[in-house]
C-alpha cells in the first residue's frame, strides 16, 4: 500500500464516508496549442473522512483548498484522481446518475450575497432541492420549507422575501437551510463564515455544530481562519500550494505540529490575549507564495522554510504517516 | 448589585421587525419615477399605444382613401393637422400610423428577442463548439450592411418570391433577420458571466438540470439589459420602416405609415408643409420618446445604482 | 443617519490604539473624519478633532492637504483602489513625497528604494519599476505603508490593513507597523473588526458599536476585565487556537444595528443578556468604572453574578 494510499484510508480510522485518491485539477492559462501553462491547483491530494466527523481543510490563499472541495462534490472535473463518495467512485459517475448524488452530498457556500439567486424568493430557494428531486410537492414541500427554516433560525413567516432584504448571516443560514432540506449525509462547507462579523460568526458555527449533532452531518470545514477550523474540527488536513502537508487530529496539529508549514501558521494567528500575545513572536517567512503555474521542486515549502536542508530542494517528501493517524510531508517532521 | 443573566435558549427562532417588502422590480420602478425624461417618454408611449388600440375601432375621418374634403387644406378647427394631398384627414392618418408604428416597434422587439435570447443563452452556457458556431455567426451578420440587406430581404420575400405579402410583418422579420444579433450577443455576455456565480453552482449541487438552470437562474438575472436592449431595438425598427416606407419601398399606398405620409407630404413641402410635418414630428417624439425610456429603465436595472 | 455619535477619545504621541468593532459600529467612519474624508453626502455635524493643538474641522483646504500628507497618513483595506494601477510603484511613492513638499523630487527619488527596502519588499532596487498588479496583495500594502511613511508622520491610520491578507502576510504586516511606530516615534491607530490583532499590536483599546463608544481603555484591562457586556460577549464568541476544552462559542443573539433605526435607551439592548429594565429607556453616559477604563453600560459585568451561567 503506497504512503498516498494510506492518507486516504489510515488503518487507525473507521471505514471512510468519503475517499479521495491522488486527486489532481489543473486549470489551463493562457492561449496557445503547445506548451500551454497551467495552474496546478491541486496536485495529487489524498485524504478520507469518516462519517459523523468533521475534517477541517485549512491554508492560505492559492493553497487549491477551494478547488479540492469542489471537485470532491464534482462542481469541477478533477483532471485525474478519483473520489469515493460510500465506495462509489464519483469520477466516474455522470449525467442523471451524478445528479441523484447531489441528494446526499451538498454544499455551503462562501459569499452570502452571491450564492443566492436574487430573483428568487427564500422559499423558492429552499424548496429547488425537493422541487428538482420531486421529493415533495406542494403544500408538502411548504411544509418542509418553513420546518428546515425554523430548524436554522430563519422565521418561516418570511419566504416569499427576496435574498437581499436580509442580513449576510441572514443569508448564510438561508444557503444552509437549502443544503439541509433534502437530508444529505455530508455537507462540504467552503468558508462558511469568513465573509460574516465575528458576533455573526459564533452564531453560525454553533448553529453548525448543532446540526451535525441533531442530524448526523459529515461535514468538511474549509477556512483560511485556523482557529475557526481548530474550534470545528475533529481532524485538520492543512494544505500548500496544492498539495496537503499535515494531516492529523486537530488538537495534536496544535500542539506538536510536524510540517514546519503549520507550525509557522500556527505561530501567525494572534490570540485575543494580551500577556500572550506579548511574550509570543511570529515566524516569519521568507519570499512570498510561490505561483502555482511554477510551484517549487521536490518539497514545495523548501523556498521559504526556515529548516530547508538540500535533501529538501531534490527529494519529494511524500505525505507518511509519522505518528499514529498523523500524516505528513516532510523530511524533517516536528524539527521546527 | 448582583444581577442574575437573561438564559438563552439553543437555536432561537428570531423574532425581528423585517422593513417592508421591496422586490427588485418595485426599487427598479422607484428609481423610474425620480427620472423626469423616462417618465415624459412613458407618457409619450403610453399616448402611443392608446392611440393605436382606438384608431382599430375609431377615428374621427376616415383613414384610407375617402377624401372628406379639398387637398392640401391647412389645418383648421375641424381638422386640427389639417388635409394631405389627396383630400385626408391628417389626424386619422396619424392615429393610423400609430398602430402600425407600435406593430413594427413591438413586433421587431418580441421576434429580435425569441431569436436572440435562445443562442445567446446556448452559446453563453455552453460555451465550446456550439458557442464558436453561433458566434461565427453573430460575428459575420455583423459584417453585413443591414439596412441594405433588410431592403432586399423585403423585395425578395414579397416580390421576389411571394412568401409574404407586402406589409407590415415582412418588415418585422427583414429587420428583426437583421439585427438579431444585438440581443443574441448581450444575452451570450450576461449568460458568460451568470454562469459562474455561486449561485448557479449553488443551484447545480441542488439538483437542477441544465434547462431548469438557464430558466430559472440565468435567464432571470439577464432579464434587465435584455429589456433594455429590446427597448432601444423598437426605435430602430420604427426607423426601418419609416425609412422604407419614405422610399416607397416599405408598405404600400395608401397605408398610413408615417414614412409614407412624409414621402407624400415631401413634395408639397413648399405651399403645404403640415403634411410632411406632421408625421415627422411623430415620428420624432416616438423615437426621443423610447430612447428615453431606455436610458431611464438602463439606469433603473443597474445594481451598482442600487441605493 | 448618524453613523458617529459623540466620540471621544485621545491618542498620545508614539501610542498605538485599536478601534474594535464590526459592520455599523461607526469606526471606518471616526478614522475618516480624522483627516476630513469623509464620503459625500455624510459630513462632520459638530465636535472638534484637534491635532497638536489645531482643529482638523476648522482648517482650511490648504493647510488640510498638508496635513493629510504630512503629519497623517492612511493606509486602507484594499491597496489595489489606493494604488493607480497604469503607474509604476516606484513613481507613486516618489509622488506621495515630493507631492507634499518635504522632499525635493530629487531627494524624493534618491529615497525611494531604501524606503522600499525598509518594509521588506525584496529586490526593492528592481521592483521600483513595477506596476501595481505586478505586485502580491501583502506587498502592496507594504508599498502603501511605504508611502504613508514616507514622510515621517506623526499618525498613521491603518484601516483594516490586514483583512484581505494571508494569516502570515497579516503577521509581518503586523509586526513592521510595530517597528515603523517605535522607530518613527508615531502614534498609530488600528481599525480592524479582529480583537486578536488589537491584543497583539495595540495598548489601548476602543470599542465601538453603533456608531459610539461603548468601551475603551488599556489593553489589558478590557481584555482580562471587559465591562461592557458587547465586549465581554465579542470576546467569548471568537473560537482560540489555544483553547484546551472545547466550550460552545457565546453568540450575540440577533442582527448588527441598524443605524437608521436605532432603539431607544441603550443602543446594544436589543442583543444583551444582562439588560434591566433602565437600558431600554436611557441610554447610559460614558463612565470610568475602573482607574483608565471606561464602559457605557448601567449595568457592567463586575456587577453580573454568574456571567457564564448564560451559556
Amino acid at each position: 500500500m503506497s504512503a498516498q494510499a494510506t492518507a486516504a484510508a489510515d488503518p487507525a480510522l473507521r471505514k471512510a464516508l468519503v475517499r479521495v485518491e491522488n486527486v489532481v485539477k489543473y486549470f489551463p492559462v493562457g492561449g496557445g496549442l503547445f506548451g500551454r501553462a497551467v495552474v496546478h491547483a491541486v496536485d495529487g491530494v489524498s485524504l478520507s473522512i469518516q462519517p459523523g466527523e468533521t475534517l477541517g481543510l485549512v491554508g492560505e490563499s492559492g493553497c487549491g483548498k477551494s478547488t479540492l472541495g469542489r471537485v470532491i462534490v464534482q462542481l469541477l472535473t478533477a483532471t485525474s484522481g478519483h473520489v469515493y463518495f460510500k465506495d462509489v467512485d464519483l469520477t466516474r459517475v455522470h449525467g442523471e446518475k451524478l445528479r441523484r448524488t447531489r441528494q446526499q452530498i451538498q454544499m455551503i457556500f462562501q459569499d452570502p450575497y452571491a450564492s443566492l439567486n436574487p430573483r428568487m424568493t427564500v422559499g423558492d430557494i429552499v424548496g429547488e432541492p425537493l422541487r428538482n428531486f420531486r421529493v415533495a410537492r406542494g403544500r408538502e414541500a411548504e411544509r418542509r420549507v418553513q420546518e428546515v427554516m425554523r430548524v436554522v433560525g430563519l422565521n418561516p413567516n418570511f419566504v416569499n422575501r427576496y435574498p437581499h432584504e436580509f442580513s449576510g448571516g441572514q443569508r448564510q443560514r438561508i444557503g444552509i437551510a437549502r443544503a439541509l432540506v433534502l437530508n444529505p449525509t455530508f455537507i462540504v462547507a467552503d468558508e462558511p463564515v469568513s465573509a460574516l462579523d465575528v458576533s455573526i460568526q459564533a452564531q453560525i458555527v454553533n448553529l453548525m455544530e448543532d446540526l451535525q449533532d441533531k442530524f448526523d452531518l459529515t461535514f468538511l470545514f474549509i477556512a483560511h481562519d485556523l482557529s475557526v477550523v481548530r474550534h470545528m474540527s475533529d481532524r485538520i488536513a492543512v494544505m500548500y500550494l496544492g498539495k496537503i502537508v499535515e494531516l492529523g487530529p486537530s488538537d495534536s496539529i496544535r500542539d506538536k505540529p510536524l510540517h514546519p508549514y503549520t507550525k509557522v501558521l500556527e505561530s501567525s494567528v494572534p490570540v485575543p490575549d494580551p500577556d500572550l500575545e506579548a511574550a509570543r513572536r511570529p515566524i516569519l517567512l521568507k519570499g512570498e507564495i510561490p505561483s502555482p503555474v511554477n510551484p517549487p521542486s521536490a518539497c514545495r515549502f523548501h523556498t521559504r522554510c526556515p529548516i530547508a536542508q538540500k535533501i529538501c530542494s531534490e527529494v519529494e517528501p511524500p505525505l507518511e504517516m509519522k505518528e499514529n493517524g498523523r500524516f505528513a510531508a516532510c523530511h524533517f517532521p516536528g524539527k521546527l | 448589585m448582583a444581577i442574575a443573566a437573561v438564559p438563552q435558549p439553543d437555536l432561537e427562532v428570531i423574532a425581528y421587525e423585517m422593513p417592508e417588502q421591496v422586490t427588485l422590480l418595485s426599487d427598479a420602478w422607484r428609481r423610474i419615477r425620480r427620472n423626469r425624461l423616462a417618465l415624459v417618454g412613458l407618457s409619450i408611449i403610453t399616448v402611443l399605444f392608446i392611440t393605436a388600440l382606438v384608431s382599430i375601432v375609431w377615428t374621427p375621418y376616415p383613414v384610407w382613401l375617402e377624401a372628406v374634403g379639398p387637398t392640401f387644406q391647412p389645418p383648421s378647427p375641424a381638422h386640427p393637422l389639417g388635409l394631405d394631398q389627396a383630400g385626408r384627414d391628417i389626424l386619422s392618418r396619424i392615429m393610423g400610423g400609430a398602430l402600425i408604428t407600435a406593430e413594427v416597434g413591438v413586433g421587431s422587439a418580441i421576434i429580435v428577442s425569441l431569436i436572440g435570447i435562445p443562442l445567446g443563452l446556448v452559446a453563453g452556457f455552453y460555451r465550446g463548439t456550439v458557442d464558436t458556431i453561433i458566434s461565427f455567426f453573430i460575428n459575420i451578420w455583423y459584417g453585413i450592411p443591414d439596412l441594405l440587406v433588410a431592403l432586399i430581404l423585403v423585395f425578395v420575400l414579397s416580390d421576389a418570391l411571394h412568401l409574404i405579402p407586402r406589409g407590415v410583418f415582412v418588415i418585422i422579420v427583414a429587420f428583426s433577420l437583421t439585427r438579431w444579433m444585438d440581443v443574441a450577443r448581450l444575452v451570450r455576455g450576461q449568460a458568460l458571466a451568470l454562469r459562474e456565480r455561486e449561485f448557479v453552482e449553488a443551484a447545480r449541487m441542488s439538483g437542477a438540470r441544465d434547462f431548469s438552470l438557464l430558466l430559472r437562474h440565468i435567464f432571470p438575472n439577464a432579464l434587465g439589459p435584455i429589456i433594455v436592449q429590446a427597448t432601444f431595438a423598437i426605435p430602430a425598427a420604427v426607423l426601418f420602416e419609416a425609412f422604407l416606407s419614405f422610399l416607397g419601398l416599405g408598405l404600400p399606398s395608401p397605408t398610413p405609415s408615417w414614412g409614407a405620409m412624409a414621402a407624400d407630404g415631401y413634395h408639397g413641402m413648399d405651399f403645404a408643409p403640415h403634411i410632411v410635418l406632421a408625421p415627422t414630428i411623430a415620428l420624432s417624439i416616438t423615437l426621443m420618446a423610447f430612447n428615453w425610456v431606455g436610458d431611464g429603465l438602463r439606469d433603473a436595472f443597474d445594481p451598482r445604482m442600487r441605493r | 443617519m448618524t453613523a458617529v455619535d459623540g466620540v471621544s477619545f485621545e491618542v498620545e504621541r508614539g501610542e498605538i490604539v485599536g478601534i474594535v468593532g464590526e459592520s455599523g459600529s461607526g469606526k471606518t467612519m471616526t478614522a475618516l473624519s480624522i483627516l476630513r474624508l469623509v464620503p459625500e453626502p455624510g459630513r462632520i455635524t459638530n465636535g472638534r478633532i484637534l491635532f497638536e493643538e489645531q482643529d482638523v474641522v476648522q482648517m482650511t483646504d490648504e493647510e488640510i492637504r498638508e496635513f493629510r500628507g504630512n503629519d497623517v497618513a492612511m493606509i486602507f483595506q484594499d491597496p489595489m483602489t489606493s494604488l493607480n494601477p497604469v503607474l509604476r510603484i516606484g513613481f507613486q511613492v516618489e509622488e506621495a513625497m515630493a507631492a507634499h513638499r518635504r522632499f525635493s523630487r530629487r531627494q524624493a527619488a534618491e529615497r525611494v528604494v531604501p524606503l522600499l527596502q525598509r518594509v521588506r519588499i525584496p529586490a526593492a532596487a528592481q521592483r521600483v519599476r513595477d506596476y501595481p498588479h505586478q505586485f502580491s496583495g501583502g506587498m502592496r500594502q507594504r508599498a502603501m505603508i511605504a508611502m504613508g511613511v514616507s514622510n515621517q508622520p506623526s499618525l498613521l491610520i491603518a484601516d483594516e490593513p490586514t483583512t484581505a491578507l494571508d494569516v502570515t502576510v497579516q503577521a509581518s504586516i503586523i509586526e513592521l507597523t510595530r517597528e515603523l511606530s517605535r522607530e518613527l516615534r508615531a502614534s498609530v491607530i488600528l481599525i480592524t473588526h479582529n480583537m486578536a490583532l488589537i491584543a497583539s499590536l495595540c495598548q489601548r483599546v476602543i470599542v465601538m458599536y453603533a456608531g459610539r463608544i461603548v468601551e475603551q481603555g488599556p489593553t489589558r484591562a478590557i481584555f482580562k476585565n471587559p465591562q461592557h457586556p458587547y465586549t465581554w460577549s465579542l470576546l467569548r464568541s471568537m473560537p482560540r487556537i489555544d483553547e484546551q476544552t472545547h466550550e460552545k462559542l457565546i453568540s450575540i443573539k440577533g442582527l448588527p444595528p441598524d443605524l437608521g433605526k436605532l432603539p431607544a435607551g441603550c443602543k446594544f439592548h436589543p442583543r444583551c443578556r444582562f439588560r434591566i429594565d433602565r437600558c431600554l429607556t436611557e441610554e447610559p453616559p460614558l463612565d470610568e468604572v475602573d482607574p483608565g477604563q471606561l464602559a457605557r453600560c448601567w449595568v457592567l459585568m463586575k456587577n453580573v453574578a454568574d456571567p457564564e451561567a448564560a451559556r
